[in-house]
């Protein structure tokens, strides 16, 4: 096949690059990441400005120094553990239950129910009665789990053993229920507020009366002798969410705000101590001898330590919501959805989550494009400058050379980087001030490079005989001259991409990046920013390892657009 | 034209461009802040000190007057005092300066005392697995950025290994009598190695690579083929006859990188905690320290063009086939 001659110039050049090795390799991979910058979207697997959360059956064990994470028990959240005797047992969010004889394994109960299941309570002979969303009663009886039908629509919330056969069950619309599992009928308590306030917790207190807690701060005692409900202060009005009775009557109740209320003994009254700490509490534990435990949202746990609560450092932020203390293991629970921080590389984020639980894969997607963008259109703008400035330097000589050109020398006295600082902290980081912090010194090059070709190439016969046939010097310039440096023009267009895709990274490390955009420099600055970098290797990896294979892809195709340039390198080869 | 008359050109010339750069900075800095003492509120100054302050830097002034008070404090050296620091400008730059000098000094040197010799050997290995190696490290190197291998850098040897010191340029506390003394111990060599390392290893490409180039010419010419006519030694044609004349695009590509050594690597000085001038600059204008930040940036220009300057006329020097236009 013949070309014609037009094109078969254009495919020289090409050939040559095609049998650079370095050249090919440099145009696919920036070929990929030119399709990454495309097809983001697509390509990102998160939304990478998304904070993701995830839920979990959280298991914290207290260690010698503080909670440590223990193997989760499946992915939904577990609510609420109870033990008697050898036997411990949690329930959970979605109808999950797990179940554990002495000190052995947890095993999944196979509950009939999907519902939230919110509190456990077992009897000294095996009776197991959980209670949670929609109405939702289980009573275990023998070895099989029995659906109860609840006497109206509830959510319930709390449950205790009154005795081998009565348990009293509470729910969110102030329902006090009393629950006889021998006949299976119900008994409706009248609250003495009845208001409909959502009550909590419920607890065994010594002398076989039931104390009940609810929002503001509502303390319900219940006395299965003459059936009476009454109201109880215990000198708080917040939102209380948990309360532990200890078999010698030590008593703790936990609320919102750190709210932390306990009582000594069964006589003493309650007292409201002073927490180190204001989240919200969700379960609280206490043993007869004194000591107590609170645990709460974002990983927070305190323990009592005779005069004060201290807090004890958890290994997570997981949320808890319930503590299980069987002889001397003690055990917090949790997690509703928490924010899934600096998790290591997984199937779900293939390049880990950052320190609000972003998405990095997705981030680094989307960082190809501001990369790209500033690259190729700052480098665009400094070739446009520069070629100019010099081919109407070169071309003309005289006065006009001089003035350009001392500007150009004007222009090497200013270092770079402190200049495209300081102009991007005076006006305001923006994608506009970026490119031109990245482009407003760089011609310096580009001019003296062009124009020292021109003084070369203007003295040629071919210039000498376009003038001597009247052609006027813009034509001259431009139609005669200017192909000639082309060469050198995407040359130096190659190596300033490179050059313009790391002053971007630099200024968006530093914080001055556009602001908004996601870029490799401003995954950097987070990573450093926040101190995580030194243990969250997956942070730093990535982005670095963009920008240097992409600065190293155009390198490799300026290195043979030389070659194309300079005829006397493929000489040499 | 004389060699005395081309050196009182250039002198001159550098003058001119200082003035130029000088006169720039000053109306970009009354663009971008035309209230400096603005951030002085934050500082719990009132209005009137904030007055007296206006009035020390002629703020109230009309614009040009403001520009003729600034051009001949610059002149006299006297650049008022860093909101931030209660300083005296001057001194806190000029020694930010001398630190950012050593960084880049020794980075540089070190750059090239390892380029060149490798730059000639990898020519002599040309087309060799050693020599794509080699062009491929140096080129990984220039298109990583600083700031990234920094960080690697600390993660590797001082987080992981932990033997390196990651941060500063002494380990605290310390007291030293004067510069020359904080400068002068093994612990500065200690503290500087990372910053050197990672400034030399992006520096390395250029010797690395145009030494290998010239190298790849100077193999064409007549004496070359002359020297291996006589029997010489392989290694002796190529470190004595070759790399001698293959030196000066590299000896020029050096005179630039000197050049502009003073603007430094701010990236390098903020990821090793180094205090430099560069580091100094991004605090002064984040901190609308505003005095610093323009005294800095003229100084480190003024330096800028004084290397440029020195350089050039070395350069008259070392080859006598420069002409002095």
């Amino acid at each position: 096949m013949t070309l014609p001659p037009f094109l078969r110039a254009a495919t020289g050049p090409l050939r040559i690059m095609m049998q650079d090795r370095l050249a090919v390799i440099g145009l696919c991979v920036l070929g990929v990441i030119i399709a990454m910058a495309l097809f983001a979207p697509l390509l990102s697997t998160h939304d990478p400005r998304h904070i993701n959360e995830i839920e979990d059956g959280s298991v914290l064990q207290r260690g010698a120094e503080g909670w440590e994470l223990r193997e989760s028990l499946g992915p939904l959240a577990l609510n609420d553990a109870a033990h008697h005797g050898g036997e411990s047992i949690i329930v959970g969010r979605g109808g999950m239950g797990w179940a554990r004889e002495g000190a052995g394994d947890w095993e999944a109960l196979d509950l009939p129910t999907e519902a939230d299941l919110h509190a456990v309570a077992l009897t000294p002979e095996g009776r197991v009665l959980t209670v949670g969303e929609d109405g939702v009663i289980l009573l275990r009886e023998g070895g099989a789990w029995l659906p109860v039908e609840a006497p109206e629509e509830a959510h319930l919330r709390g449950v205790v053993w009154l005795d081998e056969a009565s348990a009293l069950m509470v729910g969110t619309g102030e329902e006090i229920w009393l629950f006889d599992a021998d006949t299976g009928a119900f008994t409706e308590i009248d609250s003495p507020v009845g208001r409909g306030f959502p009550l909590q917790s419920v607890a065994l207190d010594v002398g076989g009366t039931a104390l009940i807690v609810g929002e503001r701060g509502l303390a319900i005692r219940y006395d299965p002798d003459d059936g009476s409900a009454t109201l109880e202060r215990l000198g708080s009005s917040r939102d209380l969410n948990h309360i532990h009775i200890s078999d010698g009557g030590a008593a703790l109740v936990v609320g919102e705000r750190g709210t932390l209320l306990r009582r000594e003994d069964a006589d003493g009254g309650w007292s409201a101590d002073d927490a180190p700490d204001t989240r919200a509490m969700r379960a609280g534990w206490i043993g007869d001898d004194g000591q107590a435990i609170a645990a709460g949202r974002n990983g927070l746990i305190m323990e009592w330590d005779g005069t004060a609560w201290q807090i004890v450092p958890t290994q997570s932020e997981r949320h808890l919501r319930a503590l299980l203390v069987v002889g001397d293991e003690m055990l917090a629970l949790g997690s509703d959805r928490f924010v899934s921080r600096l998790l290591p590389p997984s199937r779900e984020h293939w390049f880990g989550t950052d320190h609000l639980g972003r998405d990095l894969f997705s981030q680094n997607v989307h960082g190809s494009q501001i990369a790209l963008l500033v690259g190729f259109l700052g480098a665009t703008l400094v070739v446009l400058i520069g070629t100019n400035v010099g081919l109407i330097a070169g071309y003309y000589r005289g006065r006009t050379e001089t003035v350009l050109m001392r500007t150009v020398d004007v222009m090497y006295g200013i270092p770079f980087e402190p200049f495209a600082l300081i102009l991007v902290l005076l006006f305001q980081p923006s994608l506009t001030i970026v490119i031109l912090a990245v482009s407003l010194l760089t011609w310096r090059t580009v001019a003296r490079l062009i124009r020292s070709q021109v003084l070369s190439l203007r003295e040629r016969p071919f210039v000498k005989a376009a003038r001597v046939a009247g052609a006027s010097d813009l034509r001259i310039m431009y139609l005669h001259i200017f192909p000639n440096v082309l060469p050198l023009v995407f040359l130096e267009l190659a190596i300033i991409v490179g050059v313009s895709i790391i002053a971007e990274a630099t200024l968006s490390f530093l914080g001055l990046g556009p602001p908004q955009a996601i870029s490799w420099g401003g995954i950097l600055h987070d990573a450093r920013l926040s101190g995580a970098w030194r243990t969250a290797w997956w942070w730093n990896l990535p982005p670095g390892i963009l920008i240097m294979t992409t600065v190293l892809s155009v390198f490799f195709i300026s290195r043979s657009l030389e070659v194309v340039a300079n005829p006397r390198l493929r000489a040499r080869q | 034209m004389s060699r005395r008359g081309y050196l009182f050109k250039r002198v001159l010339q550098a003058i001119f461009s200082l003035w130029i750069i000088a006169t720039i900075l000053f109306f970009l800095f009354r663009m971008g802040l035309p209230d400096p003492t603005a951030a002085l509120v934050t500082e719990g100054l009132n209005a009137e000190q904030r007055a007296a302050i206006r009035a020390q830097f002629g703020l109230e002034e009309p614009l040009w007057r403001q520009y003729v008070l600034f051009l001949g404090n610059a002149v006299q050296g006297e650049f008022g005092t860093s909101f931030s620091y209660r300083a005296p400008v001057a001194d806190i730059v000029w020694e930010r300066l001398a630190n950012t000098m050593i960084l880049m000094l020794a980075a540089i040197v070190l750059a090239y005392v390892i380029g060149v010799p490798l730059g000639a050997w990898l020519s002599w290995r040309r087309g060799s697995r050693a020599d794509t190696t080699g062009i491929f490290i140096g080129l990984m190197f220039r298109s990583a950025p600083m700031f990234w291998t920094g960080m690697i850098a600390i993660l590797i040897f001082g987080v992981g290994l932990s033997i390196m010191p990651t941060s500063g340029m002494r380990t605290l506390p310390y007291d030293a009598d004067g510069w020359w003394d904080k400068i002068l111990t093994l612990d500065f060599l200690w503290h500087a190695a990372l910053p050197v390392l990672i400034v030399a290893l992006y520096y390395l490409g250029s010797p690395l690579l145009i030494m290998r180039n010239t190298m790849l010419e100077v193999y064409g010419e007549d004496f070359i083929e002359m020297a291996r006519a006589k029997g010489l030694q392989e290694r002796d044609i190529l470190y004595k006859h070759a790399a001698r004349n293959a030196l000066l695009p590299v000896v020029t590509q050096l005179a630039v990188t000197i050049g502009l050594a003073a603007g430094g690597q701010v990236v390098v000085e903020v990821v090793f905690s180094w205090p430099g001038l560069g580091r100094e600059i991004l605090n002064a204008v984040r901190t609308s320290d505003f005095p610093l930040a323009q005294a800095s940036f003229l100084i480190m220009a003024a330096f800028v063009i004084t290397l440029n300057l020195l350089v050039d006329i070395l350069y008259t020097t070392l080859d006598p086939r420069v002409t002095f236009q």
